[in-house]
């Protein structure tokens, strides 16, 4: 390891400055490896957090889910299930980290979470929540840097337009890692299970997985197909490549992508729409 | 599928989505999405305050909305760097031809 990536990796790991989650994850996740803790129990916690309870409530009523009139959050978590409810309280700490100017990545990510949702469960694929929320935290590498070496953004972002190359090529030439090795630290020193670290880390690079490798390409299928549509904005100028290992590894074809991009497409209106209300508070 | 403000809501037009009163999810919907929209049921959400629906399709063109044409033009150049990987070729495609689509619906109803 170079002495540039070594320094960085110990900035980043260092648990005293890097971005803590908040204690509700924390409880949430002791309790819900005891499959008898009450709904009660976990509804509790969840209270405790004004803002998680708000976006629970709303998930829950949303017409997407087709449940009407949950008013309470035990309702809310019987209805969502207690993964979806630990995906949104995950994802909602984490944006919480991510600045209001970064708006464009917020989409981006909640955008690929959403696609690869959607192709989990069109692949009839097992855990589509862990996928989802997979897909929601993949590029959380890129808040990492940018919280942590906020000059060294500046570069890779200059980089990236000047020699228009991938954002990948631009933080190796700068910082000697990038964000998918970042991100893959980040979810170790959170303690994230394989099953979200490994297609975090490896998004960019499907033959790298090699516990969770169908998860981690529907998140890199998941990502390729929100750059091409122009959703969002993660910092690519360019499409990345699809790659055959993830298109094989999911036995993808003509049809299924054509069917994928129709209802993505579809889906984006409402991922949207979200983004605006979630601005909104 | 596209968001509509009601005020936008023509007869013809197909709703994507459920609708409800006071555009609260909440209780009963007043009318299920696959309903093709008449006058009188535009009248009736109007009644009901209802603001903004779902209809299938891109049928409006909201003001500072890209047209198709452009929409094609930043696909290219997006798609510049990897069109020589067969995968990419054929995601291109897809995406051309869903652009396209959209493109005939509109000049459809310009046509009408
Ligand atoms: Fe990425
Ligand atoms: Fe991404």
């Amino acid at each position: 390891m170079t002495d540039k990536r070594s320094k960085l990796r110990r900035i980043i790991m260092d648990t005293r400055t890097l971005p803590t989650l908040p204690s509700v994850i924390n409880k949430l996740n002791s309790l819900s490896d005891n499959e008898k803790s009450s709904i009660q129990e976990m509804a509790k916690i969840v209270s405790s957090d004004q803002v998680l309870s708000a976006r629970i409530l709303r998930l829950a009523n949303s017409p997407s889910y087709g449940f009407y009139r949950v008013s309470t959050i035990s309702n809310a978590m019987i209805l969502l299930g207690v993964n979806v409810v630990k995906s949104l309280a995950l994802s909602s700490s984490i944006f919480a980290i991510m600045e209001k100017d970064s708006i464009g990545l917020w989409e981006h990510s909640l955008a690929v979470g959403t696609v690869a949702n959607l192709i989990a469960r069109k692949l009839g694929l097992p855990e589509c929540e862990e996928i989802a929320t997979a897909g929601l935290l993949h590029d959380i590498g890129k808040v990492i840097i940018s919280i942590k070496c906020s000059e060294a953004e500046k570069d890779i972002i200059r980089l990236v337009h000047e020699k228009r190359i991938y954002t990948m090529e631009a933080e190796r030439e700068t910082i000697d890692t990038d964000h998918a090795e970042v991100g893959g630290w980040l979810s170790k020193s959170w303690f994230l299970p394989d099953k979200l670290s490994e297609p975090i880390a490896f998004h960019h690079d499907v033959a790298g997985s090699v516990n969770h490798r169908i998860k981690t390409a529907v998140v890199h299928i998941a990502d390729v197909l929100i750059c091409a549509g122009g959703f969002g904005n993660s910092g690519e100028t360019f499409v990345p490549p699809v790659q055959k290992i993830a298109w094989d590894t999911l036995k993808l074809n003509e049809q299924i992508l054509a069917e994928l991009v129709d209802e993505t497409e579809d889906k984006l209106v409402e991922v949207k729409n979200f983004c605006l209300e979630m601005m909104g508070d | 599928m596209q968001k509509i403000p009601l005020l936008h809501a023509k007869a013809e037009m197909t709703l994507a989505r459920d609708v409800f009163r006071g555009n609260l999810p909440v209780g009963f919907p007043l009318c299920g999405k696959g309903t093709k929209l008449t006058d009188d049921l535009i009248a009736r959400f109007e009644s009901m305050d209802v603001k903004t629906i779902y209809v299938e399709g891109h049928p409006v063109w909201e003001e500072g909305e890209r047209s198709v044409a452009d929409l094609l033009h930043d696909l290219d150049g997006r798609f510049s760097k990897t069109l020589q990987n067969p995968l990419n070729a054929l995601l291109y495609d897809t995406y051309k031809a869903h652009l396209t689509k959209l493109m005939e619906a509109t000049s459809d109803r310009q046509a009408k």
